[in-house]
């Protein structure tokens, strides 16, 4: 486990260098996407909101996509000041899932990926990104169990 | 949605020029796509709508085996903002005026 959740609430982080780096590295270039607003390789950050009325689907845009874009920018900023820590708040860590979520949308769209992939051959030229594609998965997973266990009992 | 209702106890509020179309609520569907993960999208109910972990995974099946749930209703403005937080977390949300 690379996230263990202590009884206080923190998160202990114990990633191997090398996955630090990596982060650190996929951090930076999924700023460089963002601030470059590219609308195909970003296109499942940002949804339709209004599928049957163009009009009111522009305003939403026009109003909320500049409000994600700083809201994932914030999240950055986040990891970025924790990327060496050894314990992370929930919060912190929340960060780094919708980063890493944000990574997978854009590798899993880029991949064109469908529900029912198999594993690419060693040889074909998508093979290291879609083993990342996993990786990112692998790490998702990890985030989304430990902070399952931090979220307050639910209201309904 | 089975969120527990409270009956509004204020009727005699005068309403004049009700638009009935204003008045129909809006619903916020989350659409199936083939990268989220599942336990990630249980999570995201969970956490935006403070749903018990049994309805917000019933939701995720529903959107996962029937391409689509409705997850939250309301207010234009309440959808609106349900559907900003979910577009926040990579999800594929979109509302429209219930039928």
């Amino acid at each position: 486990m690379f996230f263990t959740r202590k009884r206080n609430g923190t998160i202990v982080v114990r990633l191997p260098d090398e996955l630090r780096q990596l982060v650190a590295t996929l951090v930076g270039d999924l700023r460089e996407l963002l601030l470059s607003d590219d609308d195909q390789r970003l296109r499942r950050l940002y949804p339709t909101a209004y599928p049957d009325d163009e009009a009111r689907d522009a305003e939403y845009q026009q109003l909320m996509h500049g409000d994600l874009i700083e809201s994932r920018l914030a999240g950055l900023d986040v990891i970025e000041s924790s990327l060496d820590a050894v314990e992370l708040t929930p919060e912190e860590l929340t960060a780094w899932m919708q980063a890493t979520n944000s990574l997978r949308l854009v590798l899993g769209t880029q991949l064109d990926v469908s529900e029912n992939d198999t594993p690419l051959p060693a040889t074909h030229p998508d093979a290291a990104a879609y083993r990342l594609y996993e990786l990112l998965g692998m790490l998702l997973s990890e985030m989304v169990e430990v902070l399952g266990s931090t979220l307050p009992p639910s209201t309904s | 949605m089975s969120a527990p209702g409270v009956a509004p106890v204020e009727v005699d509020e005068p309403v004049d020029d009700i638009e009935l179309d204003a008045d129909r609520p809006w619903v916020v569907l989350v659409w199936n796509d083939p990268i989220n993960l599942m336990p990630y999208v249980t999570f995201v109910f969970q956490k935006l709508f403070g749903y018990s972990k049994e309805k917000a995974t019933r939701l995720m099946l529903d959107v996962h085996h029937k391409g689509r749930a409705v997850v939250s209703s309301g207010t234009r403005e309440k959808a609106e903002l349900d559907v900003f937080r979910l577009h926040e977390h990579g999800l594929w949300a979109t509302m429209q005026q219930d039928d």
